[in-house]
């Protein structure tokens, strides 16, 4: 049975190293927390949130959680403000933190598998938040979390992901996630921002119920949750690709109109023109709700990551 | 062991390791994965012979590697062979030749590049080497740090140089 004390000191990189179990205790301190507020003080830790790459919610909401839990933080929200600007290598600023003896280091980084680098090289917890185009672990935990909230399970539920699943990190956390759970996965993408290949690999050797599509209205009304995502164009090398694939689909009221009863629509955010502002005063949006779960769910895994 | 086209002979060695029917035009990459320059420059008895693009009853070109005093380790063999699946390896002890019959390793560390370029361990200046692990089944290699696959007949287009 998983207890709090399994969390301590971990590494949080890639949602394919948590099982259902942990993942549901996870989500259970989260409650916790949103019901009553953290549970402990975590008085006199300090983490440092290293976010090499900009961030809006996921670095404010990582610095709310660790003032809730009453810790120091330290360390920079891009990287013109660090050495990395005059060349330092990404070990030297770890080893850097580490030997400041910080108790937790939060980081982004542009660069794919940079979490799992610092991991090796810190000796304290590192906790991604997000690397390059291939995971954003605690965005996916906030994802499945207000997914449990608004349906009171995961268990049975038919999701959509539309967008980059290619180069799109929460699209990849979300998908490994789900794996723990009795779900249908319906991925929804241009053909030239499908998913990756190790991506459904992993699924396959899960027997995760999968879909695929390239419209979005052949497979609207059947899904109960629909996220969506944006075009990474930061991400994507070449910029004729990009020209090719923005604006290819839209999210709108006509469209969820003939999804189901109770279809929920998600979004990690930013938005640019994928998803309509008309969704937002109607009961299908839900990306608000899931932006405003991002504060007790990282306060719920600091507390136990540091626990 | 085929023997080379006879004015390519090279001389028979009483000690050492013969790596046979790589593709023809691989063994600069092959010396690359074994690390042969390092091995000779601390062992000054070792002496390498390679031989390019010679006949061959089964690949119809080929190339060869005779090493003279210095015997392939397991490790390198397999690594060797994963990347060069027509390879194959005798070791020589006192005149006595013995076929090195591979497994296929379930890491590769430092030889290979990872195909996607943003991956960390392809970054500049950072003190660290690419990582993979064999999904055997599969005939895969995947990055410890991004995940991206690697099919094994792609492998030699990512030897590192």
């Amino acid at each position: 049975m998983t207890k709090g004390s399994d969390f301590s000191g971990r590494d949080v990189i890639s949602m394919r190293d948590f099982s259902r179990e942990e993942l549901d205790f996870i989500f259970d301190s989260t409650r916790d927390v949103e019901l009553r507020g953290p549970q402990k003080s975590l008085d006199g830790k300090l983490i440092a949130i290293l976010f090499f790459e900009p961030s809006t919610r996921t670095h404010s909401t990582f610095e709310i959680a660790a003032s809730a839990l009453r810790c120091r933080t330290t360390g920079f929200s891009s990287p013109e403000k660090s050495s990395t600007a005059k060349g330092e290598t990404l070990h030297d600023t770890i080893a850097m933190y580490d030997a400041y003896k910080v108790d937790c280091i939060v980081m982004r980084h542009s660069m794919m598998g940079a979490a799992r680098y610092a991991s090796e090289i810190s000796k304290s917890p590192v906790v991604s938040g997000g690397d390059g185009s291939r995971e954003h672990p605690t965005q996916a935990m906030v994802d499945m979390y207000t997914i449990r909230k608004l349906f009171g399970k995961i268990d049975g539920l038919r999701i959509g992901i539309l967008g980059d699943l290619k180069y799109g990190r929460t699209a990849s956390s979300l998908s490994y996630g789900l794996a723990n759970y009795d779900v249908e996965v319906t991925f929804v993408a241009p053909e030239a921002l499908n998913l990756r290949r190790e991506i459904e690999h992993y699924l396959r050797q899960r027997n995760v119920r999968v879909r695929k599509s390239e419209n979005i209205r052949d497979v609207i009304g059947d899904l109960d949750v629909l996220y969506v995502t944006r075009i990474q164009k930061e991400r994507i090398p070449d910029p004729t690709e990009y020209e090719r694939v923005k604006g290819l689909y839209q999210v709108d009221l006509a469209l969820l109109k003939e999804g189901k009863e109770g279809l929920k629509v998600m979004h990690p955010l930013p938005r640019v023109d994928e998803l309509s502002t008309d969704v937002d005063g109607t009961p299908y949006q839900q990306y608000f709700v899931q932006a405003a779960a991002g504060v007790p769910l990282r306060t719920a895994l600091l507390g136990l990551v540091l626990g | 062991m085929e023997e080379p086209q006879e004015n390519l002979m090279v001389r028979k060695i009483e000690d050492g390791t013969v790596v046979d029917h790589l593709p023809a035009w691989s063994s600069e990459l092959a010396l690359k994965v074994l690390r042969l320059d390092a091995v000779a420059k601390s062992k000054p008895e070792v002496s390498v012979a390679t031989l390019q693009n010679v006949a061959s009853k089964r690949l119809g070109k080929k190339d060869l590697i005779k090493v003279d005093s210095w015997r392939v380790g397991e490790r390198d063999a397999d690594i060797l062979c994963l990347i060069f699946p027509t390879a194959t390896i005798n070791l020589v002890s006192r005149w006595k030749v013995s076929k090195y019959e591979p497994r296929v390793p379930d890491s590769i560390e430092g030889r290979v590049r990872c195909p996607e370029l943003l991956c960390i361990s392809n970054a500049e200046r950072e003190p660290l080497q690419s990582k993979f692990k064999t999904l055997k089944g599969e005939r895969l290699l995947q990055c410890v740090y991004c995940d991206t696959q690697l099919e094994f007949d792609r492998i030699p287009e990512h030897v590192k140089g």
